[in-house]
């Protein structure tokens, strides 16, 4: 997935800024942003303080999104819950999938954050789509957009791969 | 050792109409007796030790306005990274003001891990925090008052205050009420 058409489908929906951590999947997606500008990038020292930011970001006015990896998403745990979700903010997160490829049937599992991964976010009742093909970035964002809005919740979408 | 009680009032008479009060455990019962403005906000549900972090947030969307976080010294201690995370893109209009009791006071007074020791100034000034306050006489607190809202931010007060009982503190409506409330207000 091209960096780039990412960060042009978060411009179109009025994205101000990036609250996260960077990850291997999501490096370019990083680099990308800093070098385009347009959405300030807030750095955190742990995932739990994106939701907590993009939180008072949001009931400020404006609008974030959070991208970290799914590792960081498991670490978030009360953070998540009694910021974002509890507080029924449209936030989109934009989440690294590590070990995705580990979940082909015969592969070699090298730890559980995928195998754990999208139980947690079925038990967490967030809504998610994965992006991992050009052609789907902007439509798969706007999807996200809505219904974040519709639902007053935050939603997902897992990045499957990495961007480039 | 300051009176905590005293402090808040005289940060409440100080407040301007437009500034934005983030408050948590032991703070959000006292604060909302002195005041309760739609800018308060009491993160007393969950999340604790992210207080600060969502009160950083408003102050980086409301530039316009002063935002100040009141939260104890074991929510800080639950995420110290802020306090590198709020230098990282300064927001000028931020306070963060830690109370220092040495105790989780809302659950009977136990000690906080570090109680007496830490030293929550030199953990401020080591992640580059640059307007870093102790607070610990009412005289240095009458004096430093108007700092809370005109230090260029992000701007750290530790008020080393007296222990207390303070009872487990109960939002006024569901968080998510008040969060969107706190919005309307804010940006409305």
């Amino acid at each position: 997935m091209q960096a780039s058409l990412i960060v042009d489908a978060l411009k179109k929906q009025g994205v101000t800024h990036v609250v996260g951590v960077p990850d291997n999947g999501a490096r370019t997606l990083f680099e990308a942003l800093w070098a385009d500008g347009d959405i300030d990038v807030i750095g955190v020292t742990r995932e739990g303080e994106a939701y907590a930011i993009a939180s008072g970001l949001y009931v400020g006015g404006i609008t974030p999104v959070v991208i970290i990896q799914n590792t960081g998403f498991l670490e978030t745990g009360d953070a998540f819950r009694g910021t974002a979700y509890n507080m029924g903010l449209p936030i989109v997160m934009l989440m690294g999938y590590r070990g995705y490829q580990t979940l082909e049937p015969g592969a070699e599992r090298v730890d559980t954050a995928a195998s754990f991964f999208e139980p947690t976010l079925k038990a967490w009742d967030i809504p998610y789509t994965m992006m991992d093909e050009d052609s789907d970035v902007g439509q798969l964002i706007d999807n996200a957009f809505r219904t974040a809005s519709e639902r007053s919740l935050p939603t997902a979408i897992l990045l499957v791969g990495t961007t480039t | 050792m300051l009176d905590k009680y005293a402090c808040l009032k005289k940060l409440a008479a100080r407040r301007g109409t437009r500034d934005a009060v983030v408050t948590t455990m032991s703070v959000s019962m006292p604060w909302a007796e002195i005041t309760d403005t739609p800018l308060d906000f009491a993160s007393v549900d969950s999340a604790m030790g992210h207080g600060a972090d969502f009160a950083y947030g408003i102050a980086l969307a409301q530039p316009e306005r002063r935002v100040l976080c009141l939260n104890g010294d074991g929510s800080t201690l639950m995420c110290l990274g802020t306090l590198v995370t709020i230098t990282g893109r300064p927001a000028p209009n931020f306070t963060l003001i830690i109370t220092e009791n040495g105790t989780y006071e809302v659950t009977g007074n136990q000690p906080v891990p570090g109680a007496g020791s830490v030293d929550f100034e030199g953990l401020a000034r080591a992640a580059s925090v640059q307007e870093v306050y102790t607070i610990e006489t009412e005289a240095d607190f009458d004096a430093k008052l108007d700092l809370h809202f005109t230090a260029p931010g992000p701007a750290v007060f530790i008020w080393r205050i007296e222990r207390a009982d303070e009872p487990v503190p109960k939002p006024s409506a569901p968080i998510r009420q008040r969060a969107h409330d706190l919005r309307d207000a804010l940006v409305g």
